[in-house]
């Protein structure tokens, strides 16, 4: 148990030393990752792709219109180490998703964090620890 | 036909076999003569090797006792007493999946301590590069010369942070990274460099080596220029290397020495160490098409940062 319980410890640790550190590929400098959103919202579609892979997620406002917001993450095999499949995020499956935002105020964030209906949290920047 | 006369033919056929045996050696060794030692030993694992092991401040000393990669390669090689040609039944097992760990971050130098822009002992030229992109970044400026799915190259090759597996084979190693299907071919079959008049730079070079026990001595010329990685310093098409790569219980790791003359004021010292991925993870290497998802084109903009090239998950929530 108190190796279990140093092990998650190192490997957030080592979660947190990647955070703020953009993404493989293109530089984030387009996001803001001073400023984290959370929205909450329906999977439209989940673009396992690479080099990065996009989370569509339909946020609805209080008049009932809805925008489609875009969550970049690392591509399939990143995921993958963390943990992330294609079968996780089905259309329709209801979330919670955090991220970094565009800063010209487009719908879209780099993927920090999400969390689903049923109480299942995801990590997508586990990818990048060894283990 | 009597014992007597059965037992004579059977001495004159061993004799003859024997001096087969022995023409055999005698062709074999003919033909290795300029090339490097072959080592056959089947179902034992690689011989030792005879390269002086080296603490990190005397490896990056060695680099600066030698002019050029070429002049180190060849003081390895003589160190190495020529080096080995592996039979394939002494080829050490690299077999895995592995990565660069992800506390090392993207650096060049995985020691790279907190707050320093770099290990390199740069020129003052690229010290005044380097400085100027990290202050750009700071001011949200950056663009990465691989945003348009061109491959990383070498010796950026080393830094990136994806799926690797290292398969040795006698004749040629491939040293391959998941990111955009790349793979350096090491040339271990005794052949030369491509002559100096038929050079052009090349994304991962031109790269031969040979063996001294498990480790691989790799020189690498006719490269390409680039970046070490973002925020870290540029190196010229004159960029050339020389590793040592071998297995270090579940680590892969790779003494890397670089010269660089415009950028470099002494070689660039290093090394390189990919984990080994949990088998049970089922982790495989898949085609990477990096442009097969249009939501991920980028372009450098007049101000020289990254933007979008107009993804439309809502085109109606564009500000104008």
């Amino acid at each position: 148990m108190r190796r279990r319980l140093v092990q998650a410890a190192v490997m957030l640790g080592m979660v947190a030393a990647i955070s703020g550190r953009g993404l493989a590929h293109h530089s984030a400098a387009m996001f803001d990752e001073k400023k984290t959103i959370t929205v909450e919202g329906e999977v439209k579609e989940f673009q396992f792709t690479n080099p990065h892979s996009w989370l569509l997620v339909d946020v609805k406002d209080k008049d009932g219109k809805v925008t489609t917001w875009g969550f970049e993450a690392e591509g399939p095999s990143t995921l993958a180490r963390a943990g992330i499949r294609p079968s996780d995020f089905k259309a329709g499956t209801r979330l919670k998703i955090t991220g970094n935002p565009m800063k010209d105020g487009r719908p879209a964030a780099i993927w920090v964090s999400a969390v689903r209906a049923d109480g299942k949290a995801f990590n997508p920047r586990a990818g990048f620890v060894v283990r | 036909m009597t014992a007597v006369e059965a037992s004579r033919i059977l001495r004159r056929m061993t004799r003859h076999l024997s001096f087969a045996a022995l023409g055999a050696l005698l062709v074999l060794g003919a033909g290795c003569r300029d090339a490097t030692r072959v080592a056959e030993a089947p179902g034992v694992s690689s011989p030792a090797g005879v390269i002086p092991q080296r603490t990190k401040e005397q490896k990056a000393a060695l680099g600066r006792q030698h002019k050029t990669a070429w002049d180190l390669y060849q003081a390895l090689k003589a160190e190495a007493k020529g080096g080995q040609t592996l039979a394939a039944s002494m080829m050490p097992d690299w077999s895995g999946v592995y990565s660069r760990p992800a506390d090392k971050g993207f650096t060049f130098d995985p020691d790279l301590p907190a707050g320093v822009l770099t290990t390199a002992k740069l020129t003052s030229e690229y010290q005044a590069k380097l400085e100027k992109r990290v202050a750009d970044v700071k001011r949200g400026i950056e663009w990465d010369p691989i945003s348009t799915c061109a491959p990383p190259g070498h010796p950026r090759w080393l830094t990136e942070p994806f799926l690797r597996e290292f398969v040795p084979t006698s004749k040629q190693t491939w040293l391959i990274n998941e990111m955009v299907n790349d793979v350096r071919r090491v040339y271990t079959d005794g052949r030369d460099h491509v002559p100096a008049e038929d050079r052009y730079p090349l994304y991962n070079g031109d790269s031969i080596g040979f063996w001294d026990g498990g480790r691989l001595v790799v020189h690498t010329n006719q490269l390409q220029g680039g970046i070490y990685q973002r925020s870290n310093p540029d190196y010229t098409d004159q960029v050339e290397t020389v590793e040592i790569w071998q297995r270090e219980g579940d680590t892969i790791t790779a003494d890397v020495w670089v010269y660089d003359p415009p950028v470099l004021a002494e070689p660039w010292y290093v090394k390189q160490a990919y984990g080994k991925l949990d088998p049970k993870q089922d982790l495989r290497i898949r085609y990477w098409n990096c442009a097969e998802n249009q939501n991920n084109a980028v372009h450098q903009t007049q101000d020289g940062t990254t933007q979008f090239n107009g993804f439309t998950f809502d085109p109606t929530a564009v500000k104008k």
